[in-house]
């Protein structure tokens, strides 16, 4: 949805490639790293003996070392050096090659080594990377006893080239970033897609389009298309179950409603003015009533209920309403109010409902307020029960039964349609004692 | 609430009787439930009404045909023809007004039952007096016109503008007569009546309660989807574009 969420999906996966992308490149880095350093190191050894070498033959024909050569005592000498020459002195002949580091690796040592002359033949090299004066490579042979040709060789090109290298890995690191980054995101576009369009279509059938369905159009039988065909399976097993419930629920009513309609049209014939028919009218009306009241909430929850929105004056409406329920009952505040977008009948139903279980349960005087989108039911009697106060209204539950008859469905009705409506629906008990029902109809703020 | 100086004006306005005198007002009832049947004939035969009945769609339609009926009460569920296909088959024949009678009371049988050309609908069970008062604002319908009790109700300017043209369409308000490009529009009375109601204030909303209440004498407990279907009806009748929907509010007549 928004684009600029640091959890979406796609920001995710952008630094999920952009991790494995640094990843990839701090080994690759490495690597490279450490073979240039390897070879600047080899370069640096080889060029070292070399003069070594040279300076060798030099002092061997002439007694004297060349200018740029140092003669030293073994005293003068830098500490690894000297080890590296002990060491040679005590096996024999070779090369040693060490760093400032103190590890030693003895490397059987090039051309150097194979063309130096026989007699003494051991040069000892040793790269000084330690600070104050780092970078250097020493090289150094004994040509005589306590006296050593040493030579010093500037190894800072090939430590200003690894650094060099260094920075181009990590400026090609950033780039290839600025590129793999947005790509990626990019990239994840249409697996959002899809999961964007799945997740309109499941908002869809919770929403009572219980035809929508994701489909699995593509070729990608990937994991989003398995979760896809997954919820359509849902979708439809839902819609079945439901369509199967609602044509219960058809069929009940059908099944009742037949009966019942013969009744109350033979009941209708019986004479006015006789005490038995009056009973008989009575408790069929009684039955009536709960027959609609319990097809009415099966018909609620299986959700098959939808709101015909109207705008509706509704001062009006519940005036009129209030009035036909033929209770006595007081209706304040309903002049003037203007338009709201409900559904009358739904609205009908509710009020009524509350003004019935007023009467039933409470006790005169009954105050119907409308004010704004909302409507107030209050009496003066007892008020609602703490448990409906807390649990809502349950099926066939009417408090104490010196709270009067009823099935206690009434209230669950009300409450299922405002449901449908949108509305709120809360009971509450007034301080100065009473039940007061309130029906909110302002849409929820979003 | 009904007595039977109000059935009597009933029939009385039903227009030229056959045989003589007030000859009573002529139902048909088609329902299979064999004690709704009598017991809905026993009620309204005490309201003064004349009752045939039929226990299934075609002899319900047997039964139409065989005599003349001024108000039809249908059953949804019927064995061998339905209600709802006996609806059709009836206004292929004759504008008759129709009452379906629906015991499931779901959202499809209502429309399935108003597209098929009924004009209102009940859930059953209904009581006897809210049927017969559904009947005679169905008869009150079926028998308006230049004397009729309705004509004066919507206070329509009738002489000497009682040629009313929209386009092709010409509706006579003093002849009951509409035309559509020269040729007669047979229509029911219900959608004549919604009609009239239309060319009174053309290009003007109406909303859909206020005509649930003029045209079908519905307060707020109507049923908004009637006039819904009714429009749908007119419309296939009179020409689509005639009657424009304005969303949220209603209907209106397009003048030109």
């Amino acid at each position: 949805m928004n684009h600029l969420n640091p959890r979406a999906l796609r920001w995710k996966i952008a630094a999920l490639a952009a991790a494995a992308c640094c990843a990839v490149a701090a080994v690759i880095g490495f690597l490279v790293h450490d073979a240039t350093r390897e070879r600047g190191l080899r370069v640096g050894t080889d060029r070292t003996l070399t003069r070594l070498i040279a300076a060798e033959r030099e002092y061997d024909r002439t007694g004297k070392a060349p200018a740029d050569i140092d003669v030293r005592s073994r005293a003068e000498l830098p500490k690894p050096l000297a080890r590296d020459l002990a060491t040679f002195k005590a096996t024999g002949t070779g090369t040693a090659t060490g760093t400032g580091t103190g590890t030693e690796t003895g490397t059987e040592a090039g051309t150097g080594t194979e063309t130096g002359p026989p007699d003494t033949g051991a040069y000892a090299t040793w790269y000084d990377a330690d600070p104050p004066n780092w970078f250097w490579m020493w090289g150094a042979v004994a040509v005589a006893d306590d006296r050593f040709l040493v030579v010093r060789d500037d190894m800072s090109t090939e430590v200003r080239s690894l650094q060099l290298l260094d920075r181009s890995i990590v400026k090609s690191v950033l780039a290839a970033l600025l590129f793999v980054v947005p790509l990626a995101a990019l990239a994840t576009e249409p697996i959002n897609r899809r999961l964007r369009h799945g997740a309109r279509t499941a908002r869809r059938i919770a929403d009572g389009d219980l035809d929508a369905r994701i489909g699995t159009a593509g070729r990608a039988r990937d994991e989003i298309t398995e979760m896809a065909s997954a919820v359509d399976d849902m979708a439809a097993a839902l819609q079945r179950k439901l369509e199967n419930e609602r044509r219960f629920t058809a069929d009940v009513a059908h099944e009742l409603r037949t009966p019942l309609m013969g009744l109350v049209t033979a009941a209708g014939l019986l004479p006015e003015d006789d005490e038995a028919a009056g009973l008989v009218r009575d408790r069929l009306r009684a039955l009536n009533a709960l027959v609609e009241d319990l097809l009415e909430i099966s018909r609620l929850d299986a959700g098959a209920e939808r709101a015909r929105l109207d705008p509706v004056p509704l001062g009006e409406l519940v005036a009129d309403v209030v009035r036909r329920t033929g209770t006595d009952t007081r209706v304040g505040g309903v002049d003037g109010g203007g338009l709201v977008e409900t559904d009358p009948r739904r609205v009908e139903r509710i009020v009524v409902n509350l003004v019935t279980n007023a009467h039933r349960h409470g006790a005169a005087p009954v105050e119907v307020t409308v004010t704004g989108a909302r409507i107030t039911v209050r009496d003066h009697g007892p008020g609602f029960p703490p448990d409906l106060l807390e649990r809502g209204p349950q099926r066939f539950r009417t408090g104490a039964s010196e709270r009067g008859r009823g099935h206690g469905l009434g209230l669950t009705v009300a409450q299922g349609q405002s449901e449908v409506l949108g509305a709120r629906l809360t009971f509450a008990n007034a301080p100065d004692g009473g039940a007061v029902a309130t029906l909110d109809l302002a849409p929820r703020p979003a | 609430m009904t007595s039977k100086a109000q059935v009597g004006s009933v029939s009385e306005a039903r227009g030229p009787a056959p045989g003589p005198g007030p000859a009573p007002v002529g139902v048909l009832v088609v329902e299979d439930d064999a004690t709704i049947r009598r017991a809905v004939q026993l009620a309204l035969e005490r309201y003064g009404y004349r009752v045939d009945v039929a226990a299934d769609g075609l002899g319900g339609l047997e039964a139409f045909r065989a005599g003349a009926h001024d108000l039809l009460i249908l059953d949804v569920m019927l064995p061998e023809l339905d209600g709802i296909g006996l609806c059709h088959r009836i206004r292929e024949e004759s504008p008759v007004p129709v009452l379906m009678m629906s015991a499931r009371g779901d959202a499809l049988d209502v429309v399935a039952g108003l597209e098929a050309g009924a004009d209102d609908y009940v859930v059953k069970p209904v009581d006897t007096a809210v049927m017969v008062a559904r009947i005679r604002a169905l008869l009150r319908r079926a028998t308006f016109g230049p004397d009729g009790p309705a004509a004066g109700k919507t206070g329509r300017d009738r002489a000497p503008d009682h040629l009313l043209t929209f386009g092709d369409l010409t509706v006579d308000t003093l002849g009951m007569e509409v035309r559509r490009a020269g040729a007669t529009v047979s229509l029911t009375p219900t959608e004549l009546r919604l009609l009239l109601e239309f060319a009174a204030a053309p290009g003007s909303v109406l909303d859909r309660r206020r005509l649930l209440r003029d045209v079908w004498d519905y307060g707020w407990e109507g049923d908004t989807r009637v006039v819904d279907l009714c429009v749908l009806r007119l419309r296939k009748k009179i020409g689509s574009g005639r009657i424009e929907t304005v969303r949220g509010f209603g209907y209106k007549l397009v003048r030109g």
